[in-house]
């Protein structure tokens, strides 16, 4: 697929306004598609519950210390945050957040969205 | 349809399908080009309580292309929002809607205008009132003039507008798409040995009585074309016009909240620039891959115009009507009008006082002369019907555009390129039986164009 606007930025400011930016400080949870050790799983996840994640909407984060360093600083994120665990065994990742993508590769990460999705 | 459930993905995601692009020298402001592009096909007037409205969560762009590349140079995006006054309540209105901000409207939308031109955006408008759909003469009186409050001035010369409006394409689905059946000639089609027509019948259409959601904007000319372009003949008055609409990656059902959540990077899922490209041209396993790309990346799909299914299949089903058509298909003879009409504009030197050419790379986008003055007597049939301000020199909304690109792809155009070729006398007379005066709203003379949609209650479903 091309980029959304042929012309400018992926998002311009008005646009991201208009994203929906509620409900995730209600929003505790982890939910889980379907991970298996193989296979490509979903998930939905909130900054305050899995803040290793929230490291990764940053388009330039690095990734496991990237990471770890938010998770350090007990960041909140305040957006939705979806995560796509391509493939268990190598950590391979989509993290979506915003009008963002960042692909990691982080083993440990993904060993534990993979427990929790269980 | 030019482009209204062309493709299967984007058949299920109304919200973000296109069905028509426009783009035309405005013909009471000529110093102006007017874009419009249509989204929602087929929308039954009466369609409450939930009426139509544009997807919150949908990117909407009018791209123009200005440098021959079939890259946008230009975007218009339009985002929109939606609020909704009560929710206790599970009515549209509450009581007459009078004007725009009618306390008795309660799911209202509005509009955010952007442009963005080579990595910068400007905010050309902000919470544009859209109009509500047209429902009927207790819930909407007035409604030509309600909407006509939904015509925002922006600045630098610019209007815009974002709603609903009548259906102006007009075209015999019910016909066509039987097994192509034309019916002012069905008594000549093959009909696979049924014999159900033995005479010729007036076409019907389909898209009568039915509305779209619009979006149109006005700007000058000069804020369109690249630098210095002067004149008809000048490449650089030529621009290139497409719409497409994008969606974020992500889409999840948020089951507890009752909503979907969005997010990740947006992403293309329809694009129109010529009608009836993609629902015509394209085959059906590549007409979603059609949809997310951008017209550069076109050259890809340009053996379908050069070799166009239909033009095979024209002689099959009407026998001994287009013989000279099925010679020249037989031949394998490229399609050089049909390259020139659709993917790179037409040279200066094949009709003369006209050219659109935009350069050697293929990509499907409307082609608008700017140059060309609008004409005060114009001829539905654009170009092959001797007005040169009509298509494919971009495409105004009443422009007959299934008759005429039936009439070229059967080979009434080929000529153009090859002067020995002598066109079946049936390609310039093949038709689905229409013409403007074949929608009921008929057509405004001044911004947005389309006519006011048709009321619920006079239209019901």
């Amino acid at each position: 697929m091309s980029d959304h606007s042929q012309a400018g930025p992926p998002a311009d400011p008005v646009a991201a306004a208009a994203e929906p930016q509620h409900r995730l400080s209600r929003r505790s949870m982890l939910r889980g598609a379907g991970a298996s050790a193989a296979g490509l799983a979903a998930l939905a996840v909130t900054g305050p519950a899995v803040p290793a994640v929230a490291a990764a909407s940053r388009p330039a984060a690095p990734a496991t210390s990237g990471a770890r360093a938010a998770e350090g600083r007990g960041e909140r994120i305040s957006q939705p945050v979806v995560v796509h665990l391509r493939d268990v065994q190598s950590g391979e990742m989509d993290v979506f957040a915003g009008t963002s993508h960042t692909r990691l590769r982080d083993p440990d990460l993904a060993a534990r969205l993979a427990r929790a999705a269980r | 349809m030019s482009s209204h459930r062309e493709a299967p993905e984007i058949s299920k995601d109304p919200v973000a399908d296109s069905t028509d692009v426009y783009a035309f020298v405005s013909p009471d402001q000529p110093g102006s080009v007017t874009l419009i592009a249509n989204y929602i096909p087929l929308q039954g007037p009466a369609g409450g309580p939930n009426f139509y409205e544009f997807g919150d969560d949908v990117l909407y762009e009018i791209h123009v292309d200005n440098t021959g590349d079939g890259q946008a140079d230009i975007s218009y995006q339009f985002r929109f929002q939606t609020q909704l006054r009560d929710p206790d309540t599970f009515l549209y209105n509450i009581g007459p809607i009078e004007s725009l901000a009618s306390p008795n409207w309660n799911r209202r939308q509005f509009c955010t205008v952007t442009r963005a031109e080579h990595g910068s955006q400007q905010v050309l408008g902000t919470g544009l009132a859209c109009p509500p759909c047209n429902i009927g003469p207790l819930s909407t009186p007035f409604y030509a003039s309600l909407a006509d409050a939904a015509v925002h001035d922006l600045p630098g010369g610019i209007k815009v507008f974002a709603g609903q409006r009548a259906e102006g394409f007009y075209v015999d689905l019910g016909a066509i798409f039987d097994l192509g059946d034309l019916r002012p000639f069905e008594q000549l089609h093959a009909q696979y040995g049924l014999n159900v027509f033995s005479g010729p019948a007036p076409g019907v259409n389909a898209t009568a009585a039915l509305n779209v959601h619009s979006i149109a904007i006005q700007v000058p000319v000069s804020q369109l074309t690249r630098s210095g372009a002067h004149g008809e003949a000048d490449p650089a008055s030529v621009i290139g016009v497409w719409t497409t609409a994008s969606r974020q990656r992500v889409r999840l059902w948020d089951a507890d909240n009752g909503e979907d959540v969005n997010c990740g990077p947006f992403r293309q899922v329809s694009r129109l620039g010529n009608p009836l490209f993609n629902e015509v041209l394209v085959p059906l396993g590549k007409k979603d891959l059609w949809n997310s790309l951008p017209p550069s990346d076109d050259k890809q799909f340009a053996s379908y115009v050069t070799s166009p299914e239909l033009a095979g299949l024209l002689p099959a089903l009407y026998p001994a009507v287009f013989p000279n058509l099925a010679a020249l298909v037989k031949s394998g003879a490229a399609r050089a009008d049909l390259e020139a009409i659709l993917l790179t504009g037409i040279p200066a030197g094949i009709v003369p006082g006209f050219q659109n050419n935009t350069g050697s790379v293929l990509a499907d986008m409307l082609r608008l002369n700017t140059a060309i003055p609008p004409t005060a007597n114009p001829n539905e049939l654009g170009i092959i019907g001797g007005d040169l301000a009509g298509f494919p020199n971009g495409r105004r909304v009443f422009d007959d555009v299934v008759t005429i690109e039936l009439r070229a792809i059967a080979g009434a155009t080929y000529p153009l390129v090859d002067k020995t070729y002598t066109p079946d006398a049936a390609a310039g007379e093949v038709t689905d039986g229409l013409t403007s005066g074949s929608v009921p709203s008929g057509y405004l003379d001044q911004f947005p164009y389309l006519g006011v949609p048709y009321s619920g209650f006079s239209t019901p479903s």
